[in-house]
């Protein structure tokens, strides 16, 4: 029992990709700043903001479930964490229990969205519970094209769900980015990760301008530096499972380590780019574009997989 | 007497001796169906702990009276119809518990509670309860089908007309239901035609010839409607708004699930051997229960009505890890079973207790309960969660399961296996859409604001929480043990995340202790952090002062999506009863009604022109 708690907590866990998150998130920061011709803040502004965060005074709503408030972000940071554990241990290439089966995966990566509809909506305002409405079918429109992705790699794989596995098979044939169907895959994966971030173009559930940062209006304090930590794991997460869907996993030995880092970092710089140079959409237009874009795009995918291609 | 004597007999007869006590000693009746119901259960554990064999299990429920029927009273104990029987008998009796508080009028109730509790409740609850006992140990078809007809009558007592709605809802579950059983003898007189014997476990059929697949197709439709699977779903919907709460979740929660799948598993797995192309078309009618059901779940403002419409949907899985034919898909499907009748009963309870509470049926009228009845919405939000497959819960186990089984069953040749994306794409979206839906109950009901006219709202009694907590307990454990114990325990099946021959891997165990590390970790950042010195304000709404119409109800949530064309035709179509085959049906009756009616027009005149047209007509068949 002690290994999974080591796993969870340390390594590949909260604290390791806690730390690499939050680089990330400052590796993104920077970028955007760059693009907009500013001089972009500190290496260790992410960890100021969380530290920052703990020592705000926390507002709790006035007529709403407090309970229910105070304990959402903990699961949503527990989902992060677990979906990171899932996603890290057979990228990185460590043989343990947690083989990460990809349909556990889908599922754990939703805890965070879900454990926020539920936080937004014990608060009791409306425009949080505006913005849960609009989370929840953002989630309702990307997780289509993203299980229609993982079941043409699985095809590609030769049926095999486990991540591990996966990976490994890249190993022996080559990264699927560098097929046809693997390019087309890749896309319409990137596009839900930028949803499954909550990033522009897909932010509006926080929408800043019109509802407040809507489904997080009403956490403050310790609350919303869980939600900081979450966004930080869950922006190390994700793109590390891209690394391991389609560049054939991560490596941290050697000179590995560079192309490891390097892999990561394309990820993070195309989420950046997209999210610097795109407007937010409706959330009726954003269901049109996964339900019938990248849903279409997909099935492309599947069917160029079935076809080897 | 016999154990199984006891076990079917005894809830019978005593619910038909009750009857001599009136109504206005509720008590008193509940009484003696909580000390009946307490036996049942004792005894279905005893059942559920005999030898299981091929031949061990064969037993006969002796007739006391004619010696000459005996062969016709074959009952057997294999280890589905144990599983099936333990279940039943833990629900008759937590229902019962239940019950005694739920019908209590002396208990502050509001609104439609009163109403609705049919006359004789605990004289049909206890043959119901006896009667699902035979159908799930009988041997004999006929036996079998006596009692299942049985079943269809209670069901129509169970609820009362109390206003024309009502009436219609009752109307129509028993027209559908006993039109399913007149297909269901037909069918076995089908299986006779071709088998020469009644009892199920010397019948194996092969769906190649034309009779056998009328037979087929006809016990399917039977365990269909029971079950409630598309397209001869429409009486759950409207059974569950108009029944009262303990019945919607006695009867189409859980024991017509239990049984209509019991049903199906016999049917696949014993009665009959499938085809490829029967495999293909139980899939496809799985898959589109479970998409057709959720989407109209989606759109329900009703709570109740929307948990009917869930228990649609969650037979679609059930469905379809049947159909899959591999024991990883049968054992999935069944487990799927159990934990769909512990979380959905759970639910309908809940809603019951809401329901007695507030007196409100609709979710725009509730909100910010969880404050009020904690208890309470600590079990609906487990039976949510575990409904919409979160893990580490039971439903989540069970649809892994089921998701595993299909990418399993894609390996293999056959048409339908070919297909497989296509199941598990629905299988998955179906649990999204669920997951969704819940977002709306939950947060309609129990969070957010609450509803100033609700006056004052309090915890239900003991009696009424009890069971709710005990099956969410259950919903929690079975989550978190499936591996170890739960499944090889109840189903007999062993190998599911294994390591080494299974394509998924599920550490539940491991998972929910690293639950147990993250609250505690969540603790201590709460503690380092400021969450000592809080502040309670009032939202926040860009400035704005909060005013009754700035509330967003949670109705509201899903309507974009109608806004689709897609969507919105089908939603329109489904308003105007396109896909219920009881309106279906009904309109074509009544259309050749007005036919005949046509015809029939009381004119002599008219009558005398068909006679002559008549006899011309013979004319002229005879002369040619």
């Amino acid at each position: 029992m002690g290994i999974e708690i080591f796993y969870f907590l340390i390594f590949p866990g909260l604290l390791f990709s806690g730390i690499i998150g939050g680089l990330i998130s400052w590796a993104d920061r920077k970028i955007t700043a760059r693009v907009q011709f500013r001089k972009g803040p500190p290496i260790l502004q992410p960890l100021y903001d969380f530290v920052k965060l703990l020592a705000k005074e926390t507002i709790i709503p006035l007529r709403g479930s407090v309970t229910t408030f105070i304990l959402a972000p903990v699961f949503a940071l527990f989902g992060a964490v677990i979906s990171a554990v899932f996603i890290l241990l057979p990228v990185l290439g460590i043989e343990t229990g947690f083989a990460g089966d990809i349909i556990v995966i889908i599922y754990l990566l939703n805890i965070p969205s879900f454990t926020y509809i539920i936080g937004a909506l014990a608060s009791g305002n409306p425009l949080a519970a505006v913005g849960a409405s609009r989370e929840m079918k953002l989630i309702l429109s990307y997780e289509m094209p993203f299980l229609l992705v993982l079941i043409s790699i699985i095809i590609k794989s030769g049926m095999t769900i486990r991540l591990s596995e996966i990976v490994a098979y890249q190993a022996a044939n080559g990264a699927f980015i560098g097929s046809l169907s693997g390019i087309i895959g890749f896309i319409a994966i990137m596009m839900c990760i930028q949803a499954k971030m909550g990033l522009v173009p897909f932010d509006m559930a926080e929408g800043e301008g019109e509802i407040c940062d809507g489904i997080i209006i009403e956490f403050s304090g310790s609350i919303l530096a869980f939600f900081k930590l979450t966004k930080y794991i869950m922006f190390f997460a994700l793109p590390a499972l891209v690394a391991g869907l389609f560049f054939g996993g991560l490596s941290l030995s050697g000179i590995n380590i560079l192309w490891s880092v390097l892999k990561v970092l394309a990820v993070v710089l195309l989420i950046t780019l997209v999210r610097n140079t795109n407007p937010r959409v409706r959330i009726e237009q954003a269901m049109k574009f996964f339900w019938i874009w990248m849903n279409l795009f997909a099935v492309i995918s599947i069917v160029l997989a079935l076809m080897g291609l | 007497m016999t154990d199984f004597q006891l076990l079917i007999m005894m809830p019978m007869l005593v619910g038909v001796v009750i009857f001599v006590i009136p109504d206005s000693m509720k008590i008193i009746k509940g009484l003696i169906a909580l000390i009946v119901t307490a036996v049942t259960l004792y005894l279905s554990i005893i059942v559920f702990r005999l030898p299981s064999g091929a031949e061990a299990g064969l037993y006969s429920l002796q007739s006391i009276f004619l010696p000459v029927i005996d062969k016709f009273m074959m009952l057997k104990v294999d280890g589905l119809s144990r599983l099936i029987v333990l279940f039943i008998g833990l629900f008759g009796f937590l229902y019962a518990i239940y019950s005694i508080s739920y019908l209590d009028r002396s208990q502050t109730s509001k609104g439609s509670v009163k109403a609705k509790i049919p006359p004789y409740y605990y004289s049909y609850y206890l043959i119901t309860l006896g009667a699902s006992f035979g159908v799930a140990l009988a041997d004999n078809l006929l036996l079998f089908v006596a009692l299942w007809g049985l079943l269809g009558l209670t069901l129509y007592k169970l609820i009362k007309g109390h206003d024309d709605e009502s009436s219609a809802t009752g109307k129509k579950t028993l027209i559908l239901i006993g039109a399913s059983d007149s297909i269901l003898i037909m069918g076995i007189g089908l299986i006779y035609i071709s088998a020469r014997t009644f009892n199920m476990s010397e019948i194996s059929l092969f769906t190649n010839t034309k009779i056998a697949n009328i037979a087929f197709l006809s016990l399917l439709i039977a365990s269909f409607t029971k079950a409630g699977a598309f397209p001869f779903h429409t009486w759950i919907p409207d059974y569950a708004k108009d029944a009262p709460a303990s019945t919607s979740a006695f009867l189409p929660a859980s024991l017509d699930k239990l049984l209509g799948i019991y049903f199906l598993a016999r049917i696949c797995t014993g009665l009959f051997h499938l085809t490829q192309w029967a495999t293909l078309l139980l899939l496809i009618i799985g898959s589109v229960t479970i998409i057709a059901a959720v989407m109209m779940a989606l759109i329900q403002h009703n709570y109740k009505k929307l948990l009917g419409y869930h228990s649609i949907s969650q037979v679609g899985y059930m469905i379809t890890g049947l159909a899959l034919g591999t024991p990883l898909g049968i054992a999935a499907g069944l487990f799927h079973l159990v934990n769909n009748a512990i979380y959905k009963g759970g639910l309908f309870l809940t809603s019951g207790s809401v329901e007695k509470r507030t007196g409100k049926e609709e979710l725009g009228e509730l909100g910010g309960l969880s404050k009020f009845m904690p208890l309470t919405f600590i079990a609906a939000l487990v039976f949510a969660l575990s409904i919409s497959g979160i893990p580490p819960f039971n439903g989540f186990y069970s649809k892994w399961m089921i998701y595993t089984g299909i990418i399993q069953f894609g390996t293999g040749t056959g048409i339908a296996n070919k297909l497989w994306m296509v199941w598990l794409t629905l299988a998955l979206i179906g649990s999204a859409l669920t997951l969704a839906s819940f977002v709306k109950l939950i947060s309609g009901i129990y969070l957010g604001r609450r509803n100033e006219q609700l006056g004052e709202v309090k915890e239900v009694s003991f009696l009424m929480w009890f069971p709710q907590s005990v099956l969410a307990v259950l919903c929690v454990l079975f989550g978190i043990f499936a591996y170890n114990w739960v499944i090889p325990g109840l189903i007999g099946f062993t190998h599911v995340g294994n390591a080494n021959t299974f394509p998924g891997l599920w550490p539940a165990q491991a998972v929910s202790i690293l639950i147990l590390v993250s609250i505690i970790v969540g603790f201590i950042i709460y503690w380092v952090g400021t969450l000592k010195t809080r502040r309670v304000s009032d939202s926040f709404i860009g400035g704005e002062k909060l005013q009754e119409e700035l509330s967003y109800s949670s109705l509201e949530f899903y309507k974009t999506i109608g806004t689709f064309k897609l969507f919105g035709f089908f939603y329109e179509k489904a308003k105007r009863k396109w896909f219920d085959i009881y309106h279906l049906g009904k309109e074509f009756v009544l259309g050749l009604n007005s036919m005949l009616s046509w015809c029939h027009t009381g004119i002599l005149s008219t009558y005398l022109m068909w006679m002559i047209l008549g006899i011309a007509a013979m004319l002229v068949i005879l002369i040619v």
